[in-house]
């Protein structure tokens, strides 16, 4: 399967922040959730990617050329939304319309005034009028609208109501039916990712600590739910990470078929990375 | 055709699109030769990942329920009716054992496990 | 880098009804009392341009920009073609109007006067831009705009403290070999002093992080 994003030991250095050997790929036709608390680094990895900020270490291919020198070509096929970065809010989505066509080889006028209508987006309201969940609609809608081969979406969710989100995530869906399109989604709520991301990466602490296909973590992976005597039994290379609450031992597996046989234990949750990311950022080990 | 999906349940999703596509297969609701989704479709339409439809298919393709004709699409395949047959058989197996331990374990007899199949046989025929 | 342009036109023109009104008043009061009105050419100009920075700045659209085809570059080579067309905007109303207070006053056209007047204010406006630009670029707008107040303030302080202290005539006639060439060089000295600085502002912008 061939990669349209490759990042490379990505390593950049703040006085108080750092990102470390940063790997991970993202094949074609997928949808990668990159997840980790505020903080982490997801949003310093996507800056990198977009060539935001060029100062680093390692390297970033996207669809198989240097994301830095040859940054013109890629970026006609890159779709991005951003966490409070976009047009000044003085301009209206039909200025944004009217610059765009100029801005990109293969603008689509009549595709963004759909995405318009569809999100109910005034065309002449200016972006300062917006709600916060109207701004994201008009950045996912510029996003798409010159077909784009990779979305680079950080938090692209935030702010949109349950019934929106399912909406966008819909949209995300259709996108990726072309097997030549992906998707790179950063977003804090775990469950748009549960559903359809087909690969998960987990960066903390400005390390990637996790990238799995979504079908292997959550088949694979599994909370055991039990109490201290057996707890102390197990074999410490046989889980994760462990959290230790008033009542029972909650433990992390990476893979539960396995333990069950050489443990016999019969309480083993099925996972969800809400509890992953807890477990292994709050966990011991 | 039918899916239905429970995020809830201990069943992996894509052993449960599985399961279903060959029930239906084997019930007939779907005919040997009937075009099924494509992979991307049937993960858009089910709100589910690309890899989990793809895992589903390829099990599908690996015990023979269905083919994949490269650029056309995954279609139900010819029904093998030894194939079906000794799958059932296995599952028959299954249920049986998990019976018998149950009448192991309020010790009833050999003859008593008989006639209880023999009645619940005649019941169902 | 067209649609940059026509996204800081667009800009522009979403603050149209304020500049418009600003621009009636200062002809009015131009008409009503024979001023010469032509400080607004680099008072407008640099206001509405610095009021491009500001927006951008606040909603961090360089970051943006950045993401899109050729970002870097044509963000910067925009802003320097829209000031220049802004300017050349600005400079034929204001030549309009002048014109017209002249005549209305006097009855007659002072062409000398617009002429002159307004082709040095123009160029001089340009240059203060100019000056301006990798300095916004460097620090960013909010820190650049105390900046630029102080320097001129700074220029003001020791330029009033130079005329009083050094005789001016014998600089005059210093200056006087120059005065028929003056124009020109002083067009040429602009032109080149904008090459520079978009050169300066373009090496700044292209290294830069958001």
């Amino acid at each position: 399967m061939e990669n349209i994003l490759e990042v490379n030991n990505l390593t950049k250095e703040y006085d108080r922040f750092s990102l470390k050997n940063v790997s991970f790929n993202l094949p074609k036709g997928m949808i990668m959730g990159f997840i980790g608390e505020n903080g982490a680094g997801k949003t310093t990895t996507i800056k990198a990617i977009l060539d935001i900020i060029q100062n680093y270490r390692g390297e970033i291919k996207i669809f198989g050329l240097n994301s830095h020198e040859d940054s013109a070509m890629i970026k006609e096929d890159i779709g991005v939304v951003l966490d409070d970065m976009f047009f000044p809010e003085i301009l209206t989505p039909n200025d944004i319309n009217f610059a765009m066509k100029n801005i990109y080889k293969n603008w689509d006028s009549s595709l963004f005034q759909h995405y318009l209508e569809l999100f109910s987006l005034e065309p002449k309201k200016i972006i300062k009028n917006f709600s916060k969940g109207m701004r994201k609609k008009l950045e996912i809608a510029t996003a798409l609208s010159h077909h784009p081969k990779l979305l680079i979406l950080d938090e692209p969710t935030s702010g949109l109501d349950p019934v929106v989100r399912a909406e966008v995530m819909d949209i995300f869906q259709e996108f990726i039916q072309n097997e030549e399109c992906s998707i790179l989604l950063s977003s804090h709520i775990t469950t748009d990712l549960e559903h359809i991301a087909d690969y998960i990466t987990f960066i903390n602490d400005g390390e990637i600590i996790l990238s799995t296909t979504s079908d292997e973590l959550f088949n694979q992976y599994g909370i055991v739910k039990c109490g201290k005597e057996a707890f102390q039994k197990l074999d410490t290379s046989d889980y994760v990470k462990y959290k230790k609450n008033k009542y029972e031992y909650d433990v992390l597996v990476r893979d539960k078929k396995a333990f069950q046989r050489k443990y016999h234990m019969n309480v083993i949750d099925k996972i969800t990375l809400d509890d992953l990311m807890v477990l292994m950022i709050k966990g011991e080990k | 055709m039918e899916i239905i999906i429970s995020n809830s349940s201990s069943v992996p999703i894509y052993e449960q699109i599985k399961e279903q596509i060959k029930n239906q297969i084997i019930s007939d609701e779907l005919q040997a030769g009937e075009l099924l989704p494509s992979i991307r479709s049937l993960a858009r339409d089910l709100n589910i990942s690309v890899i989990t439809t793809k895992n589903a298919y390829m099990e599908l393709e690996k015990e023979g329920y269905v083919k994949t004709i490269p650029a056309k699409g995954i279609y139900v395949a010819e029904k093998n009716m030894e194939m079906l047959k000794e799958e059932q058989l296995k599952k028959m197996e299954e249920h049986l054992e998990q019976a018998i331990s149950l009448a192991l374990l309020n010790k009833l007899s050999k003859e008593e496990f008989f006639s209880m199949i023999d009645i619940l046989y005649e019941e169902e025929k | 880098m067209i649609g940059f342009i026509k996204k800081d036109l667009a800009m522009i023109k979403g603050n149209m009804k304020v500049l418009v009104i600003l621009f009636i008043v200062y002809v009015a009061m131009g008409f009503a009392s024979e001023m010469n009105i032509s400080f607004i050419l680099p008072f407008m100009s640099v206001m509405i341009m610095l009021s491009t920075f500001s927006y951008d700045d606040f909603n961090k659209w360089d970051a943006y920009a950045v993401t899109l085809p050729n970002g870097r570059k044509n963000s910067v080579r925009a802003k320097y073609l829209t000031t220049f067309l802004i300017v050349l905007v600005v400079t034929i109303l204001v030549m309009f109007f002048e014109t017209m207070i002249s005549y209305v006053h006097n009855n007659t056209i002072d062409f000398e006067n617009v002429l002159l007047t307004v082709p040095i204010t123009m160029l001089s406006t340009l240059l203060v831009e100019v000056m301006m630009y990798p300095a916004i670029y460097k620090w960013g707008i909010e820190k650049a705009r105390i900046g630029i107040f102080g320097v001129v303030f700074g220029i003001e302080i020791v330029g009033s403290l130079l005329i009083k202290l050094i005789d001016f005539s014998k600089i005059a006639s210093a200056f006087s070999i120059l005065e028929n060439y003056g124009l020109l060089l002083f067009m040429i000295g602009t032109l080149l002093s904008l090459v520079i600085s978009y050169k300066i502002s373009l090496k700044i912008y292209q290294r830069k992080e958001f």
